[in-house]
């Protein structure tokens, strides 16, 4: 029997926030605003998603004056990420 | 619903286009290469301009790079910004060439104090620097220009009586302008 999938990255626009950071040290929100192709109130909820579980950490910075949000994976992130695509690949053979 | 098909097609296509952009590395090998070349050529065809004075030696060989620093500074933070993520690789990239500012002005600050030359043990840094930033990249040009810079440092041992000016001009245009360019073009092409 197939495990269960992860809801929480079953979504795109939080798979492809994860699977950016993955790849990242560190990602400002435009960027992924960019490449999630989603609103600016969309991805703030999904970031938030992410942060309530641990998945992501946020920073909150000014710079020339404007407010700049910077986000990283983190351990469990990253955990979950990998247990994901485990996941996801097993559903592909079977 | 998306199938696993659709969520290994997101991963993979983010992940891909999120990777390192090495044509920013290229500049800052090709600003230093001909920043270090130019001084080396200045300093070599105008030597009592440049020795004018006891100190004119000194000042030209400190304060031009310390200004080439902060420009490079600059420009990285203005890339990176531009970009809008640092991959792992950028980051280490960032702390290699940080470490070796850093060992720079260390071998400049001690040799001023010992009164002996410090070209030998700069190009071996940057030797090491520029193996390391190519075995890292995976770029054969900078891979062999670091191991050609290193080997010049064994020559400038064994003949300390070798003019380093012209040990800078060819050893850094080998080792780190040509690399420079062949990676910036290789970037451009792609």
């Amino acid at each position: 029997m197939n495990k269960p999938i992860d809801k929480l990255l079953f979504n795109p626009i939080r798979l492809k926030i994860i699977s950016t950071l993955i790849n990242t040290s560190e990602c400002d929100f435009s960027y992924l605003k960019k490449i999630t192709e989603s609103t600016q109130g969309n991805l703030s909820i999904q970031i938030k998603k992410l942060k309530e579980n641990d998945y992501i950490n946020i920073e909150k910075s000014f710079k020339n004056n404007y407010p700049q949000t910077t986000c990283s994976i983190t351990k469990k992130g990253k955990i979950k990420f990998e247990e994901f695509f485990e996941t996801i690949l097993t559903y592909k053979k079977s | 619903m998306n199938t696993s098909e659709e969520q290994i097609e997101i991963i993979s296509k983010v992940i891909n286009s999120t990777k390192e952009n090495l044509k920013p590395l290229s500049v800052n090998f090709i600003f230093w290469g001909s920043l270090i070349v130019g001084m080396s050529l200045t300093h070599y065809i105008f030597p009592q301009f440049i020795q004018s004075t006891e100190y004119s030696s000194l000042l030209f060989w400190t304060v031009l790079p310390i200004i080439g620093m902060i420009l490079t500074v600059f420009y990285n933070i203005k890339v990176q910004k531009k970009t809008g993520y640092e991959t792992y690789l950028g980051r280490a990239i960032k702390i290699i060439w940080g470490v070796f500012n850093l060992s720079w002005l260390l071998i400049i600050i001690i040799s001023l104090l010992k009164d002996v030359n410090p070209v030998p043990d700069i190009l071996f840094l940057l030797s090491i620097t520029l193996l390391i930033t190519g075995l890292i990249i995976k770029f054969k040009p900078i891979i062999f220009g670091g191991l050609l810079l290193m080997l010049f440092t064994v020559y400038i041992n064994y003949n300390p009586s070798i003019n380093f000016l012209l040990v800078n001009i060819i050893g850094i245009s080998l080792g780190m302008l040509i690399p420079g360019i062949t990676l910036y073009k290789s970037k451009v092409d792609e």
